[in-house]
């Protein structure tokens, strides 16, 4: 009997009590949510050590209105690189550029649509990545995208909408900056990934 | 009366200063968890819900479990079984050898720990380097993690400071933690691109979608995982969790359990390998399918590994995490010594005063507190209670069975209260060391009851 | 209706004073309250510390000496709540139950759900802190434990608040252990001495003259570090403060 087979084997024999899926939907329907989900969002992840800055009502040049807050925000910046290549200008992480996802290092700023935003707690759903999935990580400063009626309230609106996505790939939510309070539990931005995160609301 | 628990406490609380700033240190996580918890009206609903759903999933592993390796394979990921520590660490040993891979970076699993990873590798000739930055330290101090989540909180910051001064050249005397964070950060990175492979654990794998989940802060895990197209991610297979609507109940009580954040910086999901690269998920039983069988501790199972119980634990803060003779110290570390190996973890149950805040604590409503008692009842049986504990209990016993001996002994009681400094307070006395005695009333209840005094 | 008095052991031995106040208190108010004789202990100082086996026969013999009460009610939330909570496995091969568990009170949760007064004639012009004993919180339900999101409440400070004259205050970390958990106060000394220590200074530092509450295990521990370190606080059983006057 392979390893597989007799863990199988035990698992079944050792189960005593069965025990049925919860229903969760009266957790679902009472779980916290926000009058206002943009501000919630906000103050979430200025919480988590990340900044929302909006696009003016009405913006008409999204791109343009992209590409002027990274200046303004990283004004020092000198390598600038997109997931998907959608910015002029703005090259994107992709192997005839970058030929190991290692030559990304040195990126100053990562630019990543997101699909998801959710208020109680900053974070932000991407799994648009491009073919370098290693330069959301990898730069230095993270800046998100995202449309500001893709905001939810919480995990579990978030999850329910992902479970109607197609095959999973690779996907990840992040709140804020990379961190780390290891030593002596004195926060810092800046463990290993992104030192500081900017989502754009558009 | 003591144990190797009760003996490596009292040396912790020697360093009185250093006691209490690790006791205040932890209880600083247990008060953001506080201000978490309190932050969401429905709490108490999600810990049950949490629980709710544990009871679920591993009340159906083995179809869960299938359930996920047909997702997984359909995804390209390839899954290995392993039944115990040995086959996990060959399993990643020839992945590691058949791909030519010299250096290992991998992030924090407790799995890795509990199955003698990293010693092995090494053994091997595969250099292993952690990439969490708290298990880096306490990996370049040849030192074991003090604490599932915070493995390096029992270290101070001039420690870490002469260490990397040592390891990364840092500038002598600098313990800024910024400034040590950010050097490990570059030091590492370098690491990190020269590596061969990239390995984790999972916090979470998901049966309807054959992903595997994990949370990190620093995204350490995320810029290993993506760097390199060999990634392996080894988990136990309690880590199964039905489907990524259940995610929304786990992901909520992780981070506000743990280190009091609503949320870790990084949730990933992993389903597929990288373009042109490998995904190997090694599902390890170790010991948990007999766990199911353990009535009255099934609901070890439940637990997300997230740290609450420690930070909340009042032994574990005043006594730090190498008190303990298991790698997880702890309330729930006591649990699973006894479920891995009673006749050799057996001390660790004394480390509870029965409190019962873990099991209120616990996001997943592990009822910690309750089955230390029922481990404290099986000592006596395989032969390894305390022999002064159960001499105490069973004279303890003939007198209370007796009224006329207890009566005769509550007469004589106040003698002790005037008998010599030396003879009641003499070194066998535990009591004594710290306290006084309690002083015995000259007459008990139950004789002014019997002489009509309480009116 | 008709009350047995449980007086623990180690009240017996030691506090004898804190079994006369719950019998003055429970008689003021108008209650028919028996004492069975020849007590001695519920089995929790054993059971706890591993040896259940030897706490059955103390179990059979207080279920028999309960018998016939429509409430036992006893100064110490923890025997109670070892006796609720432990007794139906220990005496599970009994064939006759004489004790229901649902009917054993401490006496503060019986003095606040049952009897429920109004006020009291109790005056203490001083200063208390509570203290939040584990099993009185966790276990009984005497407070909202700290660990869990639902709404404060306190028995001890509502039975607390009507003595005139008193101030009442909790410590920082209110419901943290003290350190006794019985057995382990002796096999872990180190632990116990530190943790009762700290929890001492805690009520020290809020000013309070007396640190009060349900159980005198909690209070005699705390008791036993004041004394050796001769700190400025003392202890008090709660029954000794709501049956002042009697």
């Amino acid at each position: 009997m392979g390893s597989r087979e007799e863990i199988f084997e035990k698992l079944r024999r050792n189960t005593r009590e069965v025990h049925e899926y919860p229903d969760l939907s009266p957790l679902e329907r009472e779980a916290l949510v926000h009058e206002d989900k943009i501000a919630a969002f906000a103050e979430s992840l200025r919480a988590a050590g990340g900044k929302a800055v909006s696009a003016p009502e009405g913006e008409e040049d999204v791109r343009a209105f992209i590409a002027r807050t990274i200046h303004e925000e990283y004004p020092e910046a000198h390598t600038v690189v997109s997931a998907t290549g959608e910015l002029p200008g703005v090259p994107a992480a992709a192997p005839e550029t970058f030929a190991s996802p290692s030559d990304l290092d040195g990126t100053d700023v990562a630019v990543v649509r997101g699909r998801l935003g959710v208020a109680e707690n900053g974070a932000v759903w991407i799994d648009e990545c491009g073919r370098h999935r290693a330069l959301l990580f990898i730069a230095e400063a993270l800046v998100i995208v995202l449309d500001r009626n893709a905001v939810v309230d919480n995990m579990h609106q978030a999850y329910a909408a992902l479970e109607e996505a197609e095959a999973p790939s690779f996907g990840t939510f992040i709140s804020g900056p990379s961190k780390t309070a290891d030593i002596e539990q004195a926060l810092v931005f800046g463990a290993h990934g992104a030192r500081s995160i900017v989502v754009v609301l558009v | 009366m003591s144990n190797r628990h009760s003996i490596a406490a009292a040396e912790f609380l020697k360093d009185g200063a250093h006691a209490q700033w690790h006791d205040e240190t932890l209880w600083m996580v247990r008060q953001k968890r506080d201000r978490m918890s309190r932050s969401l009206p429905e709490w108490e609903s999600l810990r049950d819900a949490a629980c709710a759903l544990k009871m679920y999933s591993n009340s159906h592993l083995a179809e869960l479990l299938e359930e996920f390796e047909s997702k997984a394979t359909a995804n390209g990921a390839v899954v290995h079984w392993a039944k115990d520590a040995r086959e996990y660490r060959e399993i990643v040993l020839s992945i590691l050898e058949s791909h030519g891979v010299k250096l290992l970076v991998k992030s924090k699993s407790m799995l890795a720990e509990e199955c003698g990873l990293n010693p092995f590798l090494e053994q091997n000739g595969i250099e292993t380097v952690e990439s969490d930055l708290g298990e880096r330290i306490v990996q370049l101090m040849h030192v074991k993690p003090s604490h599932i989540v915070l493995p390096a909180v029992h270290i101070r910051r001039e420690e870490i400071g002469r260490l990397f001064e040592k390891e990364m050249g840092t500038e002598p005397g600098n313990c800024d933690p910024t400034y040590l964070t950010h050097a490990a950060r570059k030091n590492l990175r370098q690491i990190f691109k020269r590596a061969g492979a990239a390995m984790t654990g999972a916090n979470f794998a998901v049966a309807s979608t054959g992903e595997i989940v994990v949370c990190t802060n620093e995204g350490n895990a995320d810029i290993c995982t993506s760097l390199h197209k060999l990634q392996i991610a080894g988990f136990g297979l309690e880590k199964l969790v039905p489907d990524r609507r259940s995610l929304g109940v786990f992901t909520r009580l992780l981070a506000r359990s743990g280190t009091g954040q609503p949320v870790t910086t990084y949730t990933t999901h992993y389903a597929r390998p990288q373009e042109g690269g490998e995904f190997h998920i090694i599902i390890v039983d170790n010991g948990r399918s007999d766990i199911l069988a353990q009535k009255g501790h099934e609901k070890t199972l439940n637990c997300l590994r997230c740290g609450a119980c420690m930070n909340t634990c009042p032994v574990y803060r005043r006594s730090g995490g190498y008190s303990y003779t298991y790698f997880i110290p702890g309330p729930i570390g006591i649990n699973l010594s006894m479920l891995r190996d009673p006749l050799k973890y057996y001390d660790n149950v004394a480390a509870c005063s029965l409190c019962m805040s873990c099991s209120n604590v616990c996001p997943a409503k592990v009822d910690l507190g309750e089955q230390i008692y029922l481990w404290r009842q099986t000592l006596d049986s395989i032969g390894k209670a305390d022999r002064t504990k159960k001499f105490v209990s069973d004279a303890l016993k003939d007198v209370m069975e007796r009224p006329a001996l207890f009566n005769g002994a509550l007469k004589l009681a106040p003698a002790l209260n005037v008998a010599p400094r030396p003879l009641v307070y003499a070194r066998v006395n535990p009591w004594g060391r710290g306290r006084e005695m309690p002083r015995f009333a000259s007459e008990s209840f139950n004789s002014m009851w019997k002489k009509g005094k309480i009116k | 209706m008709k009350i047995g008095l449980f007086i623990p052991c180690y009240v017996n031995a030691v506090y004898p004073q804190v079994g006369v106040a719950s019998y003055k208190l429970l008689r003021h108010f108008g209650l028919d309250v028996e004492y069975p004789l020849n007590q001695t202990c519920c089995g929790q100082p054993m059971a706890n510390a591993g040896f259940e086996s030897s706490a059955r026969s103390l179990a059979d013999e207080m279920d028999e000496k309960f018998a016939g009460f429509d409430y036992v009610v006893g100064p110490s939330a923890s025997c109670a709540v070892f006796i609720k909570d432990h007794y139906p496995t220990l005496l599970k091969d009994k064939p006759h139950r004489c004790l229901n568990e649902d009917k054993v009170y401490d006496i503060c949760g019986f003095i606040h759900d049952i009897v429920k007064p109004e006020s009291l004639n109790a005056s203490f012009p001083h200063k208390v802190s509570i203290h939040n004993s584990c099993h009185g919180v966790r276990l009984l339900g005497l407070s909202s434990p700290s660990e869990r999101n639902v709404p404060y409440y306190s028995k001890l400070r509502d039975l607390l608040s009507l003595v005139m004259d008193i101030e009442i205050v909790e410590p920082e970390r209110p419901d943290e252990c003290c350190g006794f958990g019985g057995m382990f106060s002796i096999e872990e000394d180190a632990v116990s001495v530190a943790m009762g220590r700290s929890k001492v200074m805690r009520h020290i530092a809020t000013g309070a003259e007396y640190i009060t509450g349900a159980d005198s295990s909690c209070l005699m521990h705390q008791d036993g570090i004041i004394r050796r370190e001769h700190l400025p606080i003392k202890t008090i059983h709660i029954v000794e403060i709501l049956a002042q006057g009697l």
